[in-house]
């Protein structure tokens, strides 16, 4: 099988995954396109004990009413941990997508239904796209979030029958032709035909994430419905496999995808034909997610100049990249109460991403929408913060970069340092002037005066460290 | 010796901590700036979470007021400082013992108090709710703050820092289309931080960023956009660093008191920064469900307890900023507006507490409001509560906003909420 460049392989496993050291990059490349696609996508078949090894010592939500054990900060730990210690790099990348795709948020949502929710997204995320809808509609924490569970016959609440359409599967204008979707008596039709769903508390008490669902008869609007000119007594679930079916679905999912995973789209006709074509795939798998996924991944598009460093990165895609391409360290402790053990959703929050906090239902930012002073000066001191967190005691909890770590990748010149750590953090494509810039840093002393690059410990701990800060402030660091 | 994340926001912090104690004269010198008389400031603070308005300004005289809250109502003997003075304001309405402060500033006419605020239809979402409040649109939808319109409006091309708010979130009242408006948590994290072990390298550290960050790049690619956004961020940073850094005051906030450290901050970037203009704090913890008052062994106790703590807070934070404007000579430049997302509901609950509610009263405060009373205090009679419950507003919100827009921010305010809306009258 032909491989695939490392820098191809590189760009993969930042849009699949949050990118990673060299070695498994060299892995990926080995693999080829489909491959290495492959590999990612059927994630199910990565041995990943020494995660769930790690979870085990470091989280006990056996009791979840216990909230000195569980509560939103050590869910976010929990998911921190995950992303940066798993090896299944596409299952988190995914359930992220569908987190911010079906945003919901514990502002409004209790902590053990958002909790219930991550595990729905993630034990359905590559099924058929009903199938999905249909599980994180009769989640517990949907129904809670856009208020299904008041929503009884005739007194429909829109508020879910809305953003079904506008949000989670086809928007107002339709993704290529621009037409509308829908009317606002689809809106008021479809809340009837939701009227009554309702969740069932956990009956199993090992398993106390796992709320049921019922329809109650009494709160159901049995009456017929017209909905996109069809009558019938539609239930929520008819309207679930009808949206889901619609060309309108096909495309605005295809474009979400593309725009979150590729690059982002323009309104040009090329464009169009490209959102036509993974509909297309995803109409002729039967709405599979899997089959979407493994056709945009393995495409051209993906692979093209145009899609290369083309999205901002997310302040979880920074902070978790920069530790697992730096082979950095993150120990999480055995509570969100011991020092430091939850500062990469501390750090995250700052940097404008919340886990579990979406800002409202259409999610977070993306784009340059990532990006304000702010934000922006609180990456440039996240940048400063991995790089230079030293420690002698790896039990503590925390994040560090160890001098051996910096060592490893250090070399016997400023050019070939800053090109090595360049190509670990990236593999970035800068110009000169950027090259030059941290060539000088390196051999740049306090008085200001010029030396000779020497990498013995001092320099490492003092200079390459301060590299490493460098390079994490690049713009081009920022994308991905 | 590791480096734990608190050590290094202390020592971040310790840098630019100032709080020597000057005599006032000194102080004036030292700032060596004059005031343009014509500096307006608006300090909004958000009281997050659905402040109980019931008990903040205690309808007193109105029986429904004790017969909805049996346990959590403050007879008028109630309704006294810890001093035992008064905070009875008329022969209708009295303050929330804990706001002795605020209690003060309305007996030198310096408070106006707007009753019964809110909107048609409320929703008790907070979330949606607070988005309601903050763009001043009914849907929620809107994507542009009330204030960050008028930021669009008026502060376009302004330079300095003329709109931040305190705080790891940028409200959405700020969201603003044209004007890059900062939340900035703490003065040490507003900053291009190296590391502190080797400070001799911070100067290489930051001529290593202006270099990169101001290679020519085409500013319409994300890496031209992220290096200007970049190099305005270090500037800023590093103006609202030095600038800060001559604040001194021998007013003291006090360091347990989350709000007050919050206006300290407004402080230190209002007396230093002569265009800032709209500053923004928030208060958090109001959303009052249960243990809104302290009841140890069933022994109730009204006047301690989560609402009391928070109300104290806030009316010492109030004191606090006022006294330090008034130091610096801006006691009159200074207005200060609070708001919540909704009050609660008249009707207790079993748990101490209260839920979501709909109007309440709205403070406005400083030297150059009418202070008094304004508007109409919500009926509590059952035909006149809603289906929930709930008050029915009698001020629109958008009603306030007009008024500070057009005569504190002095805009037509109809450009920035797109509709015309009563003016309350607390503003000359």
């Amino acid at each position: 099988m032909a491989g695939i460049t490392y820098e191809e392989a590189a760009h993969l496993l930042r849009r699949m995954g949050f990118g990673g050291p060299p070695e498994e990059i060299d892995d990926l490349a080995s693999r080829g396109r489909e491959g290495a696609v492959d590999y990612l996508l059927n994630f199910s078949q990565i041995d990943n004990r020494s995660l769930n090894d790690l979870l085990q010592i470091s989280f006990d939500f056996s009791n979840p009413s216990d909230p000195s054990r569980f509560n939103g900060g050590e869910m976010q730990r929990w998911w921190f941990t995950r992303l940066v210690h798993t090896r299944r790099q596409f299952e988190e990348k995914l359930t992220l997508f569908w987190h911010n795709h079906f945003a919901t948020a514990i502002s409004k949502v209790p902590d053990l239904l958002m909790f219930g929710q991550n595990l729905t997204l993630r034990q359905n995320a590559l099924d058929r796209f009903d199938d999905l809808l249909l599980k994180v509609a009769q989640d517990a924490a949907m129904l809670v979030w856009l208020d299904g569970i008041t929503s009884v016959r005739g007194k429909p609440n829109e508020n879910f029958a809305r953003e079904l359409q506008e949000l989670f599967t086809m928007g107002i204008a339709d993704a290529v032709t621009g037409e509308q979707n829908y009317t606002e008596d689809d809106v008021k039709e479809i809340a009837r035909a939701f009227t009554g769903w309702k969740p069932v508390p956990p009956r199993d008490p090992n398993n106390q994430f796992g709320f049921g669902f019922v329809v109650n008869p009494s709160e159901h609007d049995n009456g017929v419905k017209t909905v996109y000119g069809q009558t019938a007594n539609f239930g929520g679930e008819d309207i679930i496999t009808i949206i889901a079916a619609r060309r309108a679905t096909a495309r605005f999912l295809s474009r979400k995808l593309l725009e979150f995973f590729v690059y982002p789209l323009t309104s040009s006709s090329s464009d169009k034909v490209t959102v036509e074509k993974f509909a297309d795939v995803y109409l002729n798998s039967g709405h599979s997610i899997k089959e979407l996924a493994r056709a945009i991944f393995t495409s051209d598009e993906l692979f093209s100049d145009r899609a290369r460093f083309a999205l901002v990165k997310s302040p979880v895609e920074l902070i978790v990249g920069a530790i697992r391409m730096l082979g950095g360290r993150y120990n999480p402790g055995t509570s969100g109460r011991q020092e430091n053990a939850n500062i990469l959703a501390g750090l995250s929050g700052l940097l404008g991403q919340e886990l579990f906090n979406p800002p409202d239902v259409s999610g977070w930012p993306h784009g340059l929408g990532w990006i304000n002073t702010a934000n922006l000066l609180m990456r440039f001191t996240y940048a400063d913060f991995l790089a230079i967190f030293r420690t002698n005691n790896f039990d503590a909890p925390g994040m560090w970069l160890t001098q051996d770590q910096l060592r490893k990748y250090s070399r016997s010149s400023s050019k070939k340092t800053v090109k090595n750590f360049l190509s670990v953090l990236g593999p970035l494509n800068v110009d000169s002037a950027a090259t030059r810039a941290l060539r000088d840093y390196l051999q740049t002393d306090d008085r200001g005066n010029t030396v000779d690059f020497v990498a013995d410990d001092l320099t490492i701990d003092k200079k390459v460290r301060g590299l490493v800060h460098q390079i994490m402030c690049l713009s081009e660091f920022q994308l991905s | 010796m590791p480096t734990t994340r608190r050590q290094f926001i202390k020592r971040s912090a310790a840098m630019v901590s100032v709080g020597l104690v000057m005599p006032k004269l000194w102080i004036r010198e030292a700032r060596g700036q004059t005031i343009a008389a014509d500096r307006k400031i608006l300090v909004i603070i958000q009281l997050a979470g659905g402040n109980d308005g019931l008990n903040t300004v205690v309808p007193y005289t109105d029986s429904r007021y004790y017969s909805q809250r049996p346990t959590l109502s403050f007879k008028d003997s109630e309704l006294k400082d810890k001093q035992g003075a008064s905070t009875i304001i008329s022969n209708e309405f009295g303050f929330h013992p804990a706001l002795t402060e605020i209690r003060d500033l309305f007996s030198s006419g310096r408070v106006a108090v707007t009753l019964g605020v809110g909107y048609p239809n409320p929703n008790l979402s907070h979330f949606l709710s607070m988005d309601i409040w903050h763009t001043a649109n009914l849907t929620g939808l809107g994507s542009e703050g009330w204030l960050g319109k008028y930021a669009d409006v008026a502060l376009v091309g302004k330079v300095g820092l003329p709109a931040s708010s305190v705080g790891g979130v940028l409200p959405k009242t700020l969201y603003s289309n044209k004007v890059v408006i900062p939340s900035i948590l703490n003065f040490a994290f507003y900053d291009f931080t190296t590391d502190f072990n080797y400070p001799g390298d911070s100067t290489n550290q930051l001529n290593t960023f202006q270099r990169t960050a101001g290679r020519n790049i085409a500013s319409d690619t994300y890496n031209g956009a992220i290096n200007s956004i970049g190099l305005e961020a270090v500037k800023g940073a590093l103006q609202v660093k030095s600038s800060v850094a001559n604040y001194v005051s021998s007013v003291t906030y006090a360091p347990d008191n989350p709000l007050a450290q919050g206006m300290k901050m407004l402080a230190q970037i209002i007396t230093t920064i002569p265009e800032a203009s709209l500053l923004y704090v928030t208060l958090g913890g109001f959303d009052h469900h249960s243990d809104q008052i302290s009841h140890p062994n069933n022994r109730v106790d009204k006047f301690s307890g989560q609402h009391a703590g928070l109300l104290r807070w806030f009316s010492d934070a109030v004191k606090t900023f006022y006294d330090d404007m008034a130091q610096h000579g801006l006691a009159d430049n200074v207005l200060m507006m609070q708001w919540s997302e909704f009050g609660r509901r008249p009707n207790e609950n079993d748990s101490f507490g209260t839920d979501h509610g709909t109007a309440a009263p709205l403070f406005v405060i400083g030297n150059s409001v009418r202070g008094g009373v304004y508007g109409q205090q919500p009926s509590l009679a059952a035909t006149n509560l809603d289906i929930a419950g709930n008050m029915k507003f009698t001020v629109d919100f958008r009603s306030v906003y007009t008024t500070v827009l057009d005569k504190w921010l002095g805009v037509d305010s109809k450009s920035v909420l797109g509709a015309s809306f009563e003016n309350v009258g607390f503003l000359a």
